[in-house]
């Protein structure tokens, strides 16, 4: 038997510190000994069972529960004030085979992966990586989990590509207590499983269209999420550069699209006719606080696998002295006027090294961000036609009303078809701050202040956005979801409510859900 | 008194410049996770095994083996990250014992079990 260990807490924070929330129970389930149980399959319906137990507890208790993995998430999405449960020690992965797949599947089922919520993407790369595959895109690092990545809408900067979730092809539900409370949800339209596969893991079939896109940024209110079937891909290597180019031409990118007729090109990433290439992932960053013309851009160009290519990782990696970033943030929030002069200082260790060019996996490229202290992020979506304008706008709201102690960077991304992924726009420019954090002075703004005024500016700019779910915000914000989201927040809700019980639909919301109305 | 000022800059220069760590991390492989720990250093989130102790090298020995074995705080019983740290006084007592007795002071992380 799986079994649960769990420690009696007040409260609880996230790996950034941007907590404390309030908490009475922590839970952390670990799966049955491959001696004893050598089946995977078996171990995973093991645990399954002793989730459900978990949730008849939490039931009779007339609690709240909620599964959080890596607690990267930068405000209380992953948080309860009753009991949470901790997914990384579930961690089981297994391949699909031809003889899995539905009639109708249309994917090619040595793609086909099925992953428990715990793993990490760094080790779902591994594991495709050893089966000579990859995942398609990854967010800038590989800590989170997948059950995590997809509930909150992880995204990288893959143009032609889109956000963790959109390689999801089927998602294992645990939605209750009972026998019938162990789903299998699958769009009706792009089907991928068999059913006696399904049954196999004692799951119950849904295939329906409106309810796969609502669970699938579900914001962990939709039951507990068990297994994620992805769709990988064959293994391929990714060339790295950074330039620094004129700011005009960074943005004419951003707002085309349009690499191959840009007067940027990079002669190595040129077609026949020297017309620049389509990059696999664009990222500008701004230091909001320079007067300079250029800025540092980041492109990425995607390559087939062939070895050897040269090592992707340095041999040693420094850590900033963690007296020096409490420092930094001192000095921020009793001196803000230093903020500038400290970011220009630390552009070294901030901003990449211009003309650097790597190659490597995926993998490689995006790999592990150990923990510098406490972190805050603000990252908007809007249309990549208004990124130019919504930095002008955010740079000058952060300059006036701060400063600040971050700088921002723009990823661009594909449309998701996610009923509330933040990736909404048929382009989506992620714009985002990110910083040390900092606590409010007589002479600094507070977090939630500065995320204020953003959402303002953007609104009486009439510029839409959306709001990444894992990251800072003011959630609070009058009509926030129905002013970015319209009918989907109501679609969401219906989703919801036809899949869970009223019991269920209770026990499966936080204060998160609550305060922006979703619950 | 300036010079006395001047011997504890010293001192504290000394002992500053002399504390250092080292530390082995694996590319591959996944910390194992402490969701119950509440860390707030490099290892936060992870199960990290801490040794701080003291050991007498006999002078026919020429070094020292610490095997790490499976446990609750080691599952797997493989290592992820090991962190070695040298400290001023570990190298003071080095010295005055002519080696004898060696201040060990390491912290390690062993590798999530995968499944």
């Amino acid at each position: 038997m799986a079994t649960t260990k769990l420690k009696l807490l007040e409260e609880w924070n996230t790996l950034h510190k941007n907590g404390p929330f309030p908490l009475k129970l922590l839970y952390q389930t670990k799966l049955e000994g491959e001696r004893i149980m050598p089946k995977k399959k078996d171990r995973y319906n093991d645990v399954a069972k002793e989730i459900q137990r978990l949730i008849q507890e939490t039931k009779t208790a007339g609690e709240g529960f909620r599964a959080y993995g890596s607690a990267w998430s930068m405000n209380n999405i992953a948080s309860h004030k009753d009991r949470m449960h901790y997914n990384g020690f579930m961690n089981i992965s297994m391949p699909i085979h031809a003889g899995d797949c539905h009639p109708d599947n249309v994917y090619n089922p040595d793609n086909l992966f099925l992953f428990e919520c715990g793993n990490t993407i760094k080790e779902i790369s591994e594991t495709l990586a050893e089966n000579g595959k990859s995942l398609k895109t990854t967010g800038a690092s590989n800590g989170q989990t997948i059950a995590g990545c997809i509930s909150t809408g992880v995204h990288g900067a893959g143009v032609d590509v889109g956000s963790v979730q959109d390689y999801v092809v089927g998602l294992n539900l645990i939605i209750g207590p009972n026998q019938e409370d162990i789903v299998y949800l699958e769009p009706e339209s792009k089907p991928a499983l068999s059913d006696a596969f399904i049954q196999t893991l004692n799951a119950r079939v849904i295939r329906d269209d409106d309810l796969f896109y609502a669970a699938l940024v579900g914001l962990g209110g939709f039951g507990f999420i068990h297994g994620v079937v992805i769709e990988a891909e064959p293994v391929f290597l990714i060339k790295r550069y950074v330039k620094k180019i004129k700011k005009s031409s960074a943005f004419e990118l951003a707002k085309t699209m349009d690499f191959k007729n840009s007067t940027f090109v990079i002669p190595e990433e040129t077609d026949a006719n020297g017309k620049g290439n389509r990059p696999f992932h664009y990222k500008i960053f701004i230091n909001q606080y320079s007067n300079e013309t250029d800025c540092v851009v980041e492109l990425m160009y995607k390559k087939p696998f062939q070895e050897p290519y040269p090592d992707p990782f340095p041999v040693i990696k420094e850590s900033l002295y963690r007296d020096l970033i409490y420092l930094f943030v001192k000095l921020a929030e009793n001196l803000p006027k230093s903020i500038p002069w400290l970011v220009k200082r630390l552009r070294k260790t901030i901003l990449p090294v211009v003309n650097e060019e790597t190659t490597g996996m995926l993998k490689e490229i995006f790999w592990d961000a150990p923990y510098q202290g406490p972190a805050f992020a603000c990252s908007f979506g809007i249309n990549h036609k208004d990124s130019e304008k919504a930095m002008n706008l955010l740079g000058k709201l952060t300059r006036d009303e701060g400063p600040i102690p971050g700088i921002f960077a723009l990823r661009f991304v594909k449309q998701t078809k996610a009923t509330l992924g933040f990736t909404k726009f048929p382009v989506t420019c992620m714009i985002e701050i990110d910083g040390v954090l900092w606590k409010k002075t007589r002479k600094i703004i507070s977090l939630e202040e500065y995320s204020r005024l953003m959402i303002k500016a953007l609104q009486a700019n009439n510029i839409p956005f959306t709001i990444h779910w894992g990251k800072n915000s003011d959630w609070e914000f009058s009509g926030l979801v129905n002013h970015m989201y319209n009918d989907n927040a109501e679609k969401w809700k219906t989703q919801r409510e036809k899949l869970l019980s009223p019991e269920m639909q209770d026990l499966f919301s936080n204060k998160f859900l609550k305060t922006i109305g979703l619950a | 008194m300036k010079h006395l000022k001047l011997l504890i800059i010293l001192i504290i220069a000394c002992t500053i410049t002399s504390c250092y760590s080292v530390r082995l991390r694996n590319i591959n492989g996944t910390p194992q996770p402490d969701p119950f720990s509440n860390r707030d250093d490099y290892y936060r989130g992870m199960a990290v095994v801490e040794l701080d102790t003291v050991i007498k090298i006999n002078t026919t020995s020429k070094d020292f083996t610490l095997l790490i074995k499976e446990s609750d705080a080691c599952e797997s019983g493989k290592l992820n990250m090991v962190e070695y740290r040298n400290t001023f006084g570990g190298l003071l007592l080095n010295t005055i014992t002519f080696g004898k007795k060696r201040k060990v002071k390491i912290k390690y992380v062993c590798e999530k079990k995968s499944n």
